[in-house]
């Protein structure tokens, strides 16, 4: 991001990223979280609260942060190449886990 | 603080603009949200007395039950013991009418007392809606939509509340050091305005960061514990054997469950500091065919945070006393669960006692005016810039968004106080609908007089209306002093000081006869 001088000339792409890929890239990190730790998901258990406070709290700052990358293209390129990327690695894990 | 000058430059936009945005929402939703604080004061403060005989002594509480579930056998599938009766839950016991309440919001309930001779009366209560009503506007941030269509409304609004508190942070970082204290009164009203935002938005940062992240998590929890239910293997299975064939459960019980006097001692003994307010008993389907008697005591406990807003909760076997779910008993949580409940307490405010709920109070109200200053100074730097590319008038988007600040704004305080006098005078338990239409004619006149009334006439009209209206609130609570002097003098007092606060520039609005500059 050295360089060239921010401005918000593409805020609707980077917004949208945030929004989109952003939601889908927090949702991941806590899909895999949520592997690593067993949790079952049951809405009274502790993981699956803890969970949701880390998926609110991921989204509100990648939508806060979105506006720092240089240009749309490249929120959509980092956000969601990293939701797809922690995806995949969400998928691996439920095949190799018990 | 060192920033890059274009970062600043690109988050004060986004400041402004978020800002804009979500600002008059937020407005009400803490404006109603300060007045929710005292919500259980304020109900039990309007409803009317039921004339109940004076509840029975928590030793002669099982006679009770016995007498009132053979005349309402119906009453043993959902019923509560009241520790401390009220006036909204004006009996030792209470059931709700018709079975199951339904969940949200006081319920229409009966409540039973013995009489002199040992028979049982009892009484059906219909509670006053109007401090509920003020906490679901609270939630709803205004809007006159059904519960599940607001709340994900509310919850992008919250989101854009986190943005625009973070981009305002970045905004105001380089000139903090500056600024932070120094509310220049002289140099110029659109400076005076942006110092008190600076100031209010600085000192009140970590409550707003509290409430705008557990505000998004309030709105999409459903949604994003259904993505984890897809997830995840939902193994609820092992959870529900433990609550029905537990340890407990394959010992032999005991015929009848314990009297309430001893399972107050027997929490006593392991929650010592805990005050028990309620015992809410539940018959639920658990195992195959079988219904076993669940017991949930909710109680209060000023050392620690608690989970509810005004309650934490202790899952009790009824037969035993022993507990059995102590993960929102305050002081014998999990540490986990005691972080998680801590986000609940610091957005409820259910910490501390009652001057934390005093803080919140000034806090809530803060948070409105720090909303409605932000918007105060986007129509003046719209105009500033406008003027200086020659436009005399204003544009259509200025127009429209200071007519909505005065209308909005001024809606939101009479409407509440209007609410609050309606409820206060009709003679039964006001219902939800009637207030609600209450509200919305009161909100939607005052938007139609901002924009119709002309710029000059407006403001002073609607600020001096709000200020009449929180004027006959004040003048109706102190006149209701027999309900309970702490609360009608609060809310007397509170309503004096919202009048005051509306009718000064108001006043100086018709005094000084220039009123496009005064209140825009």
């Amino acid at each position: 991001m050295k360089g060239a001088r921010l401005d918000n000339r593409q805020w609707v792409a980077k917004l949208a990223a945030g929004i989109v890929p952003g939601c889908a890239l927090a949702l991941a990190v806590m899909a895999v979280v949520g592997a690593l730790c067993h949790t079952t998901g049951s809405p009274m258990t502790l993981s699956a609260q803890l969970l949701l406070w880390l998926a609110g709290l991921l989204w509100a700052v990648i939508l806060s942060g979105c506006f720092l990358f240089r240009s749309g293209g490249w929120a959509w390129g980092v956000l969601g190449g990293g939701a797809v990327a922690v995806w995949l690695l969400f998928a691996v894990l439920k095949s190799v886990l018990p | 603080m060192k920033i890059r000058s274009d970062i600043v430059a690109v988050y004060r936009e986004v400041h402004s603009w978020a800002g804009i945005l979500a600002g008059l929402f937020l407005f009400v939703a803490f404006y109603a949200g300060a007045i929710s604080m005292f919500e259980q004061p304020i109900q039990a403060w309007l409803t009317p007395p039921a004339g109940l005989p004076a509840p029975v002594s928590l030793d002669r509480t099982p006679e009770l039950m016995e007498k009132t579930f053979a005349a309402f056998p119906e009453a043993r599938a959902h019923y509560t013991v009241v520790l401390a009766p009220d006036a909204t839950q004006p009996g030792r016991l209470i059931w709700p009418k018709g079975g199951g309440g339904h969940g949200h919001g006081p319920a229409v309930s009966v409540a039973a007392a013995l009489a002199p001779d040992g028979s049982v009366v009892t009484v059906t209560q219909a509670p006053s809606e109007a401090a509920h009503f003020i906490d679901e506007l609270h939630q709803k941030i205004g809007l006159p939509l059904p519960h599940d269509v607001a709340m994900p409304i509310m919850g992008v609004v919250a989101l854009v509340y986190a943005v625009a508190l973070v981009s305002g942070v970045i905004a105001f970082l380089p000139a903090l050091t500056r600024t932070l204290f120094a509310v220049r009164l002289e140099g110029g009203k659109a400076r005076a305005w942006l110092d008190l935002h600076n100031l209010f938005g600085f000192f009140s940062l970590p409550f707003h960061i509290v409430m705008a992240v557990t505000s998004v998590v309030f709105a999409f929890h459903e949604q994003i514990f259904a993505v984890q239910g897809h997830l995840f293997h939902q193994d609820r299975v092992p959870h529900v054997a433990r609550m029905a064939h537990g340890p407990e459960a394959a010992m032999p019980r005991p015929a009848a469950p314990l009297a309430p006097a001893e399972l107050v001692a027997a929490l006593a003994r392991q929650a010592p500091g805990f005050v028990p307010d309620t015992l809410d008993y539940a018959m639920r389907p658990m195992g195959p065919g079988g219904r076993t008697l669940t017991l949930r005591v909710a109680g209060h406990d000023a050392r620690f945070g608690l989970r509810g807003p005004v309650s934490g909760f202790a899952g009790l076997d009824p037969y035993t006393g022993r507990v059995i779910s102590a993960d929102y008993l305050p002081g014998r949580q999990s540490n986990g669960f005691a972080i998680v409940t801590a986000f609940f307490s610091l957005h409820f405010g259910s910490y501390g006692g009652a001057p934390v709920r005093l803080g919140y109070l000034v806090l809530g109200f803060g948070g409105a005016f720090l909303f409605y200053t932000g918007n105060r100074l986007w129509i003046m730097a719209r105009r500033r810039s406008e003027r200086r590319t020659g436009v005399v008038t204003d544009t259509r988007g200025t127009w429209v968004l200071s007519r909505l600040t005065l209308g909005c704004t001024t809606g939101c305080m009479t409407g509440v106080a209007v609410v609050l006098a309606v409820a206060a005078l009709s003679p039964g338990a006001s219902s939800y609908a009637v207030l609600s239409w209450v509200y919305y004619a009161v909100f939607l006149a005052c938007v139609l007089g901002a924009f119709c009334l002309t710029a000059r006439t407006g403001a002073p009209v609607l600020l001096l209306g709000t200020a009449a209206a929180n004027l006959v609130l004040a003048i109706v609570a102190g006149g209701l002093a027999a309900h309970g002097i702490g609360i009608s003098g609060g809310i007397a007092l509170t309503a004096l000081l919202v009048a005051g606060c509306v009718a000064v520039p108001g006043v100086r609005g018709v005094a000084a006869g220039r009123v496009v500059q005064a209140a825009d």
